[in-house]
């Protein structure tokens, strides 16, 4: 709240939203610790001499120590490294896969708002389709076509996300294809691609940046419960979900939690901090959802 | 009421349908040889032998073909046969994993109902008050944890550091069964799988029972001196609800989803467990079939939900 | 209201589907056995084809009987259908005696007929049987008359009566009217299967349990023990926390295990040499291993002494041919000590980058522990270090037969396997995976080694009559695997089981694919049930 003073008096939506955004303390609490998540990961690898995939067989099972601050795992590679390395294979595939499914929502979503009739019941009956399932029983059903790898779990991730965003899209569009400058223009003669230039990315703005903020941390979860099941990112690359992967062993578990905890409490509070900012950048663009 | 059920029905049909298309084309774009997910590995088979086994399956034949092949064959309850595990039917694989699954998911949505409804009112009640801050906490944790890492962590905690609960599996295998045996096991899992879903619960009721907090008629009960408990009780509630209805429906749907999970941790012989094992050998007849099961189920919950939502509508009971 | 009536409804048939699945009710308190038969390498859960049976033969034992079986040393074959048995000095005539009051579960004698059934079974493609290649040397099966077998060689074959232990006897007149190429995954296995041992098959659950009851009229004595259950577990840890809370009473274990029984006076812990070796099989198949330089440079980038040192704590010997027993490992061997640098020149020599390069190599394996899984990551980095990706995938015993035997083979599945095949007592049992003439079809030679000098060693192997013969025949198979290097060879290690004490006279033992070896599963007691 003290910030939000030092910032100029914008007049404009986006400087209110701006403002709303920068005064709430969760989203803020969110933004910080992701900032200094990712400040440790981007630099811990440069300081420090241990590599992720490196093993040391005459160290394995260590708990935490000075040595190994998070300890090692079954080959003596460093927990606390391959945390920082499973962030970064985590968060490159959620970006990765949310882009594209902002993508993908977003033109389907598109097309169906401001295509005509046919192309928003095609659209939508996709949609329909795309959205009986469980996403994780899609994505099973995609990784055992694909196999196992950081390309196929984007992939996958990718084609399961988008329906959600495309009848937001669609929703926000046909409010928007009853007003007369929509109309107007296409009385002008202005195309389907000047419409969405114009008009749609305009106007749903909002609606894309929760949305890829939210699926930032949707991808990291279902990332890491597809390689937890085996199927998503496979080893030697970490990822949280196959490191967590390890602790279906009792033995691991319950004798050396270090190894699974610390990527557990790593995962749930990366999710937690790019939730609050999702849930405060959708309170800022929509004051009436505030404490809702 | 009858039309409404008979086009909600036929539109599921409809649906299922579609996605039973989906999921065959997507399999069919597999690597392999669909003729392999045919063929015994241990039987043998000389080439001439594949050829006519090809012909008279039909996979010669081009996809939308095979297509309705497949679905004949799948409309007279033969699903195929799983490609591991002696070749059994995938019909009676599914037949005797759904048992297992349903009662897990039942139970744990019946928990996260009955909790997350409660902790909504309290939420609501009192906003803002300790309690409710508390609960807006623990439902952010329950929004953002995993229910794999959940499981792990109530398997570590109350299997492996407190041994209240055993390791895993539905019963003692080999005793004979009995309800405390089969509750035993049962406690642990449900209750991970509802604490997911409460959160989400919660959260819906506290904030649709603000919102009818706010409307008139609860303030003119309250001005006409009917006392604030029984106001919420009686009034509120109920109308509270309604929206939280449909948020059931939605559940039992995600429930599919925690539940894989948790079945391949606790090592629950359901779907979930099914479905994951056959992933992992490529058993294709078996997801098909799995993956249909699952989405009529999904589609169901919905269908049902919406009848629900129907019953309890308040135009009706509101008069 | 509907919705509530639909929830008690399929709450309802839930737990009927509970109680369906135990209909056996405690009356006067019957001993029960409940143990975990199909644990660990030795075990092949779900299955109950003996004729598919690559390993798992202590489950299969249970109901089940071969005519000859090892010795409770594991050391010498001794009978068991087969009352004696007599093989002519040339080695090419073996005729067995039967026993007399041997009865299969229904009450039908058992007799020569359905040895020689069970002969032309096994030696039946169609069958699915495994044993086709091992049994080829069998030209004639004589039966005299009820309790004489007489079967005529087309040359010794030293490993005969190692196989006919692991071949056990099926019933003609429940499978004569079964198509043998049906056979295979026949409901038959899974509903009324008979056979002639100490338990009767009573229910299957997929992936859960296989239950026996005693088998009154066993001829050796009725069992004392009335009813057991073999659990399946889909990991050993799994099996190793039912051990701890006394659902089961025995079980394979992991050797990171042991020390949690070691100091605990509920259990026993056995421990024995596992008879297997453990090898990385190039698939030949795959077209990439076919260059010498490639496979030694594997062997090379691998540093298996620290690996059995650390990872196996010691119990475990580097074996750098397919055995490690001292009479058969000549002393010139080359020892391929860790030297990556030696790896990588071998590499660059073969054109390695040409072969293949940088892509992943699929791995597979059945191997699904702790142990293991860190053995396959420590490998993988080694292996990365010279400029050899590997991906590993785990199977289970059925996946993993499912990709090695698949109609058309698909060789990218796994370009490489993390196995184990059983060297001893008899060391021609690497034979089936090694000899150019046991490839699929025919035998078990999966990853298709065909390499001339490998399988005429083996071929001289067989023919031997005599021990010394023997011995002296696989050391030269030991010196063309260290030379030819048909699989990169790592190690053999030691193996765990662990019983409850109240368990009596159950003589477990890590044996290689579980037996079959002489159990004496009608004396087998278990106290204070």
């Amino acid at each position: 709240m003290t910030v939000a003073r030092f910032l100029p008096d914008m007049k404009s939506p986006t400087g209110r939203a701006l403002r709303r955004f920068v005064g709430n303390p969760s989203a803020m609490l969110g933004l910080a610790l992701m900032v200094a998540f990712l400040l440790v990961m981007f630099i811990y690898p440069a300081v420090s001499a241990i590599g992720p995939n490196s093993i040391d067989l005459l160290a394995i099972n260590k708990p935490p120590s000075l040595a190994h601050w998070l300890g090692t795992d079954g080959v003596g590679r460093d927990v606390f490294a391959r945390l920082l390395e499973g962030g970064r294979v985590s968060l490159l595939v959620a970006l990765t896969s949310s882009v594209a499914s902002l993508v993908i929502g977003f033109a389907v979503g598109a097309v169906a708002g401001l295509g005509g009739r046919f192309a928003d019941a095609g659209a939508m009956r996709a949609v329909d389709v795309a959205m009986t399932l469980p996403p994780v029983i899609l994505l099973l059903v995609l990784a055992s076509i694909t196999g196992p790898g950081i390309g196929p779990t984007i992939l996958v991730i990718s084609l399961l996300s988008w329906p959600v965003l495309s009848r937001l899209v669609r929703s926000r569009l046909l409010e928007l294809g009853q007003r007369d400058f929509v109309v107007a223009s296409r009385g002008m003669g202005a195309g389907l691609g000047s419409l969405i230039r114009r008009h749609a990315l305009p106007n749903t703005i909002d609606i894309l940046v929760v949305f890829v903020t939210l699926q930032v941390a949707n991808a990291i979860l279902l990332e890491a419960g597809l390689s937890f099941l085996g199927l998503g990112v496979p080893p030697p690359d970490a990822s949280w979900g196959n490191m967590l992967f390890a602790a279906r062993s009792t033995t691991v578990l319950t004798n050396y939690p270090w190894q699974w905890m610390f990527p557990g409490l790593a995962l749930v509070v990366v999710v937690l901090a790019i939730n609050f900012i999702g849930d405060g950048l959708r309170d800022a663009f929509d004051p009436r959802s505030e404490g809702g | 009421m009858t039309l409404y059920l008979v086009r909600r029905f036929a539109a599921g049909i409809l649906l299922l349908l579609a996605l039973s298309m989906l999921v065959f084309f997507l399999l069919r774009l597999a690597p392999g040889d669909p003729i392999s997910s045919y063929i015994d590995p241990m039987a043998s088979m000389t080439e001439a032998d594949m050829e006519r086994l090809r012909q008279s399956l039909g996979l010669d034949q081009p996809l939308p073909f095979q297509y309705v092949y497949w679905l004949g064959e799948a409309l007279s309850g033969d699903l195929g046969r799983s490609l591991q595990r002696n070749g059994q039917p995938v019909l009676d694989l599914l037949s005797t994993s759904i048992g297992p699954s349903m009662l897990l998911m039942l139970t744990g949505s019946t928990l996260a109902i009955i909790f997350g409804v409660i902790i909504g009112i309290v939420g609501a009640v009192r906003r803002d008050g300790p309690v409710d801050l508390t609960l807006a906490a623990l439902s952010s944790l329950g929004v953002s944890s995993p229910a794999f890492l959940t499981s792990l962590v109530g398997l570590y905690v109350f299997s492996g550091v407190l041994q209240w609960a055993p390791a895993g599996g539905m019963q003692d295998p080999g005793m004979p069964f009995t309800v405390s045996g089969l509750l035993k096991h049962l406690a642990l899992p449900a209750l991970i799988l509802a604490f997911g879903q409460t959160a989400l619960i919660a959260r819906y009721m506290r904030s649709s029972l603000l919102e009818v907090l706010h409307q008139d008629y609860i303030r003119t009960a309250r001005a006409k001196g009917v006392p604030g408990r029984m106001v919420i009780l009686k009034h509120a509630v109920r109308n509270a609800l309604l929206p939280v209805v449909t948020l059931i429906g939605s559940t039992l749907g995600l429930a599919v989803g925690g539940a894989i999970f948790i079945e391949s941790v606790f090592n629950w012989p359901g779907m979930g467990l099914l479905m994951v094992t056959a992933v992992e050998a490529r058993d294709y007849p078996l997801i098909m079939g799995g993956t249909l099961m699952v989405g009529a189920w999904v589609i169901l919950a919905n269908i049902m939900t919406d009848v629900a939502y129907a019953f309890i509508d308040p135009r009706i009971k509101v008069g | 209201m509907r919705f509530k009536h639909f929830m008690t409804a399929a709450l309802m048939a839930g737990i009927a589907y509970g109680a369906g699945m135990a209909d056996a009710v405690a009356q006067d308190a019957p001993t029960r056995l409940v143990g975990g038969f199909d644990v660990g390498p030795g075990g092949f859960p779900n299955n109950v084809n003996p004729l598919l049976a690559t390993t798992g033969y202590m489950a299969l034992t249970l109901a089940y009987e071969p005519l000859v079986i090892y010795d409770e040393k594991i050391e010498k074959v001794i009978g068991r259908l087969a009352d004696s048995f007599e093989i002519a000095p040339d080695g090419l005539t073996y005729t067995f005696k039967l026993s007399p009051e041997a009865k299969w579960h229904d009450g039908e004698a058992f007799t020569s007929k359905d040895v020689a059934f069970t002969l032309d079974l096994a030696r039946n493609n169609a069958s699915g049987s495994v044993y086709v290649a091992r049994l080829a040397t069998i030209t004639d099966v004589a039966t005299p008359d009820d309790r004489t077998v007489v079967l005529t060689l087309s040359q010794p074959n030293s490993s005969l009566l190692d196989t006919l232990t692991k071949l056990m006897m099926l019933p003609e007149h429940k499978l004569a009217s079964i198509p043998a190429d049906t056979l295979a995954r026949n409901e038959y296995w899974i509903t009324e299967p008979v056979g002639t041992g100490a338990f009767r098959f009573k229910q299957y659950s997929p992936n859960q349990f296989i239950e026996y009851e005693a088998f009154a009229d066993y001829r050796r004595g009725k069992p004392k023990i009335d009813q057991l259950v073999n659990r399946y577990f889909k990991t050993p840890a799994a099996a190793v926390a039912a051990l701890k809370a006394g659902e089961i009473a025995v079980s394979y274990v992991e050797a990171d295990d042991v020390t949690n029984f070691q100091s605990d006076d509920a259990f026993r812990v056995i421990e024995g040499k596992s008879q297997v070796v453990n090898y990385l099989g190039f698939n030949f198949a795959a077209k990439i291993w076919d260059d010498q330089r490639v496979r030694a440079a594997v062997m090379y980038a691998l540093d298996r002494k620290t690996i059995v040192e650390q990872l196996y704590g010691g119990k475990a010997t580097v074996a750098n041919c397919g055995y490690t027993a001292e009479r058969l490992v000549p002393s010139d061997l080359e020892a391929y000590d860790y030297n990556p640098d030696k790896a990588r020149e071998l590499l660059k020599e073969a054109g390695w980058d040409q072969i293949n390069g940088a892509k992943p190599i699929s791995v597979l394996t059945y191997y699904n522990n702790d142990q293991s899984n860190n053995v396959v990551a420590a490998m993988q980095a080694m292996l990365a270090q010279v400029g050899i990706n590997i991906a590993p995938r785990v199977a289970d015993m059925a996946g993993y037969n499912a990709v090695i035997y698949a109609k058309p083979i698909d060789p990218s599945q796994f370009q490489l396997v993390y196995a184990g095949l059983t060297n001893g007592p008899n060391p021609g049992n690497l034979n089936i995976g090694l000899n150019g003439a046991q490839i699929p079809p025919n035998g078990s030679n999966y990853t298709r080694v065909d390499i001339p000098a490998v399988s005429e060693a083996f071929n001289a192997g067989l023919k031997q009559t005599t021990a010394e013969g023997m011995d002296k025949s696989y050391r030269d198979v030991c010196s063309a695997m260290n030379k030819e290097l048909p699989w990169a060879t790592l190690w053999e290690t030691k193996r765990y089981g662990v019983e409850s004490v109240k368990l009596k006279n159950m003589n477990w033992q890590p044996a290689p694919g579980g037996g079959p070896y002489e159990m004496h599963q009608e004396t087998w007691e278990l106290e204070g049930n």
